[in-house]
């Protein structure tokens, strides 16, 4: 693939990347032996971050929910940061605010006093104590240390008023895994936590959606609504972290939405707990099927046609109500619009980054696209990952040559995979891929977590048939605005 | 006073109306801060430094959010450090990653290795390990100690990182005369080409920047720094403690100014001017300042008396207040995640008595604030934007997104900017003006209708 520096102002290479563009003097070939992440101990530009923030996220999509992480602040600021990037809203997570004392003597004062003043200033329904890797490392007993917080909120505020806020743990150790495994440790935490009695059968289905965004989340209720099937969306963020503005009447600000303390306790009852993407939220889903036989349906991730066939399928199984005629419907358009733009999906070069479940999603539906993957790469490492790209690819009678699978690794392997490929159209992922993109001029269509450089793809989905076609139209267009940069007449 | 907002007991002295605000103190924990960890202050420190290998040694989270510096992307390098470094030492860990990361980026001039909670944590003698790194490479490799519980904000990580910079790369190069006219800029980031703007007035004064700490610095140029003839201060948190300590060492004189606002940048370059002794040279000065105002005038007229609320990381507030002063906007709130006693002296002689200041404001302070006194205008980080925003209150980032707003132009750009942003549409739409139980009544009324068919004086209605 012939490299050329980029003649775009405002990206500054020149300042930051000066090895990586050959045209310059300073580039030199890299050894060999040190691409492969495995052969090397230092990570360049993981596609990972650390568990809390996946247990923040999960946090953000409870009602009137705060979470409260118990380290340095720094933990907390970089993930508010993170977040107001990518949804554009106000991220609203407490800090414990650790500093020398308490990485002497342990956090038990930080979370004591920090619940309480958290409670009084903010009035949430629901608290989610985040653990880092500080106060993991430190051995802080969280367990005792939020039993003292009740004690002392009961004394401040009264029994009554205390203890109607649930207080969930979620462990996360930073160093022990990604925010993928963040996400996935809170949805166990909250059904232990709070779904502790099996009552009434309720005829609901629950629903894990996993680190996917609020438009998602919107299509996957629109699916939901379709089929006449009531469910729980557990972590619901499609309106907490998209919400209108309309200036408030009162401070502290809480945005509308979120799944209720109440529907959290009532998911032992329901018919069956889906996890969306496997590796975020199958945690919550199989406690629920050990303790109260809640059947769990674990992915595949609901994008393209067959994923999102399997999910309907599943559902309709479970509820024993059938697939509509309007959801058939939108099946139907979007195998069209696979039909009508084949000519410029197929036999196209595309690599695929992200979430692995992202990537797993994304991977079979480029496939149906015709498409032949270059690399496949997880950011976060997975028992599961290789084995199922394979499967994915055996299912689509792939035959083309086969894929670089990074299972884990990082963006510096990726880059310098593509660098050496003799051809590629596409990449598919996050805006961590920018750079990539841009240098190896290749249009980047952006899916999963994270975007923050581009608007509107937190609020547009990508799973579902109608999501399969915003994200199709988005492919094409995409590769044709590269291909005809000053295209006049071009006609699809 | 207490009126102004409800301030818990513990944080009542962080609000003054006409003293100093308690500074410099612990964060309260169990609130939404602002503020940030020592890990962050030293990235924002010392991030754009080029040539040289940036090693985060701890957990990946550290190096992921760490790329990430005033919104611009920069390679990191990390140790990824997971459980079993965390339970059985991360040493040899670190010294293959110094290594490898020589090995694939051979061209650098050094290696800065950041300490994190966890490193600090396990006690990990990071010190003892880049010594010897440095010593079989060849090369420096400074640690920089910065894990993130340190200090009480990210204001000592800009302190640690300023240390490094000092012991391991400012003044090493070969000593030698002063160069004539030349000057370091310190605590200067080149925020949308900010720098551009004062290298442009500076050159016009005939002076040449050698370093800019960090903006644009090099293993290079700051080798060489300690012979230039002044060091301007633009940030004060960042720069001063590095001045007085090049004055201590090489014996250079430093002037603490300002390029935002007119007054403030006239006032740098007639300083720097006298500095030289060349008044003469400045005699464009007022020209310059007075051409910029004729330009920025519409833009005056249009914010005139508009009430702005500043909430910075630190040492900006005097001289920014001093600027919004000059746009003829009325100050209404002044305040800093983490400003020291200087820092927030001075902004209490650009402001005088009577304007609120607060200290490491928590966001529900601020969100009561904005509530209660709808200020036209806040000015503040990525973090407060968005609350802003819901509440209908017209934001702007500092540092700044879409261009320069140091020197005279600097100050036309913030003008313009500003009068757009408080004037846009958007913020008047916020409010419907529809009433919400007429539209649920409208929506009853239609569901009664498809359902059992309403008369037609309902439907007409409809």
């Amino acid at each position: 693939m012939q490299l050329k520096e980029i003649p775009v102002t405002g990206i500054p290479y020149d300042q930051i990347k000066i090895e990586k563009v050959p045209a310059a003097p300073e580039y030199c070939e890299r050894p060999a032996e040190l691409i492969p992440s495995a052969n090397r101990a230092v990570v360049i530009n993981p596609n990972r971050t650390c568990m809390p923030l996946g247990a923040m996220w999960a946090v953000l999509g409870v009602r009137k929910a705060i979470p409260f992480v118990q380290g340095a602040q720094g933990c907390t600021t970089y993930v508010r940061y993170t977040f107001c990037r990518i949804f554009k809203e106000p991220a609203v997570i407490a800090t414990a605010s650790f500093h020398e004392d308490a990485a002497v003597f342990g956090g038990r004062r930080n979370l004591v006093e920090g619940i309480r003043n958290l409670v009084v200033r903010y009035w949430p329904e629901l608290v989610g104590v985040v653990t880092t890797c500080s106060s993991e490392i430190i051995g802080d007993d969280m367990v005792s240390f939020i039993k003292m917080a009740r004690a002392n909120l009961r004394k401040e505020i009264g029994p009554e008023k205390a203890d109607q806020i649930p207080i969930v743990l979620v462990n996360t150790p930073s160093f022990a895994g990604s925010h993928v495994e963040g996400y996935d440790r809170a949805s166990r935490a909250f059904v232990e936590t709070l779904a502790t009695t099996k009552g009434e059968p309720n005829g609901k289905v629950n629903i894990i959606p996993g680190l996917f965004y609020p438009g998602d989340i919107r299509e996957i209720k629109h699916l939901l609504r379709h089929m006449g099937v009531e469910a729980i969306v557990l972590f619901d963020i499609s309106d907490t972290l998209d919400a209108p503005l309309e200036p408030p009447t009162s401070v502290p600000y809480y945005p509308p939405g979120g799944t209720a303390v109440g529907e959290i306790r009532d998911m032992a009852n329901s018919l069956a707990t889906f996890a969306l993407q496997p590796h975020a939220g199958q945690a919550g889903a199989r406690y629920l099927e050990r303790k109260y036989g809640v059947r769990a349906v674990v992915g595949p991730p609901p994008v393209g046609v067959q994923g999102t066939d399997a999910f309907l399928k599943a559902l309709r199984e479970i509820t024993g109500k059938p697939i509509p005629e309007s959801l058939l419907q939108e099946r139907g358009r979007l195998v069209d619009s696979l039909a009508d733009t084949l000519h410029h999906t197929m036999m196209k070069k595309v690599a695929v980054m992200g979430d692995p479940d992202i990537v797993l999603g994304v991977t079979r539906f480029v496939l149906e696209m015709g498409m032949e993957p270059v690399a496949l790469a997880g950011g976060t490492a997975s028992k599961t990952f290789v084995h199922d790209v394979e499967a994915i690819l055996a299912e689509a009678g792939y035959e083309g040559e086969p894929p670089l699978i990074i299972n884990g690794g990082d963006l510096f392997e990726f880059e310098e995979y593509l660098k050496k490929q003799p051809r590629l159209d596409l990449i598919i992922g996050n805006s961590r891929a920018v750079d990539i993109s841009r240098e190896l001029q290749v249009p980047l269509v952006r899916v999963g977590f994270p975007i923050y450089d581009r608007f509107g793809y937190q609020k547009r989905p990508i799973v579902g048939y109608r999501g399969g076609e915003m994200l199709l139209a988005e492919i094409v267009n995409s590769m044709l605005d590269y291909q005809y940069p000053d295209d006049r007449t071009q006609q699809l | 006073m207490k009126m102004l907002i409800e301030m818990m007991p513990e944080r009542a002295g962080h609000l003054e109306l006409t003293g100093l605000p308690e500074c410099e103190r612990q964060t309260l924990p169990g609130v939404i801060s602002q503020r940030a960890c020592m890990l962050y202050g030293a990235r924002w420190m010392i991030a754009a430094i080029r040539d040289v290998v940036h090693l985060i040694h701890g957990p990946v989270g550290c190096a992921y959010y760490s790329e990430t510096v005033r919104k611009k992307n920069y390679r990191v390098f990390s140790t990824a450090l997971g459980e079993k470094e965390i339970v059985f030492g991360a040493g040899q860990k670190l010294e293959d990653a110094i290594r490898e990361a020589v090995s694939l980026r051979p061209r650098s001039s050094a290696v800065l290795v950041y300490t994190t909670c966890a490193v600090g944590l396990i006690g990990e003698d990071v010190e003892a390990i880049c010594k010897q790194a440095s010593a079989s490479l060849g090369l420096p490799v400074v640690p920089v100690n910065c894990p993130g519980f340190g200090g009480v904000s990210q204001g000592k990580g800009h302190d640690v990182a300023a240390a490094a910079l000092l012991e391991h790369f400012i003044g090493r190069g070969p000593a030698g005369p002063p160069l004539e006219n030349s000057v370091n800029i310190l605590g200067e980031f080149d925020v949308q080409g900010d720098l551009k703007e004062i290298e442009h007035l500076l050159q016009r004064l005939g002076l040449n920047i050698i370093c800019a700490v960090s903006g644009r610095a090099t293993v290079e140029n700051m080798a060489r720094a300690h012979r230039a003839r002044l060091n301007i201060v633009h940030c004060g948190r960042t720069g001063r403690w590095l001045a007085q300590k090049m004055e201590e060492r090489f014996g250079i004189p430093w002037r603490k100014v300002s390029f935002f606002g007119l007054a403030e940048t006239a006032a740098a370059l007639q300083a720097i001017a006298a500095f030289f002794n060349r008044p003469g040279e400045a005699a464009w000065v007022e020209k310059e300042a007075e051409a910029a105002r004729q330009r920025a005038l519409p833009y005056l007229r249009r914010l005139a008396g508009r009430r702005v609320a500043l909430f910075f990381g630190a040492s900006r507030m005097g001289s920014m207040a001093r600027a919004f002063g000059e746009l003829g906007m009325e100050v209404v709130l002044c305040g800093s995640q983490f400003g020291c006693q200087e820092d927030y002296t001075e902004s209490r002689r650009c402001l005088g008595r009577g304007t609120p200041m607060i200290d490491d404001a928590h966001q529900r302070e601020l969100e009561e604030f904005l509530h209660r006194y709808r200020p036209d205008l806040l000015v503040g980080g990525t973090r407060e934007r968005f609350m802003a925003h819901k509440m209908g209150i017209p934001f702007l980032v500092f540092p700044q997104e879409t261009s320069p707003y140091a020197g005279f132009n600097g100050f036309v750009n913030m003008a313009r900017e500003v009068a757009a942003l408080v004037g846009a549409p958007v913020w008047r739409l916020g409010n419907s003006g529809f009433s919400r139980k007429e539209g649920e009544e409208m929506v009853a009324k239609y569901v009664r209708y498809m359902e059992r068919g309403i008369n037609e004086n309902e439907r007409s209605s409809l």
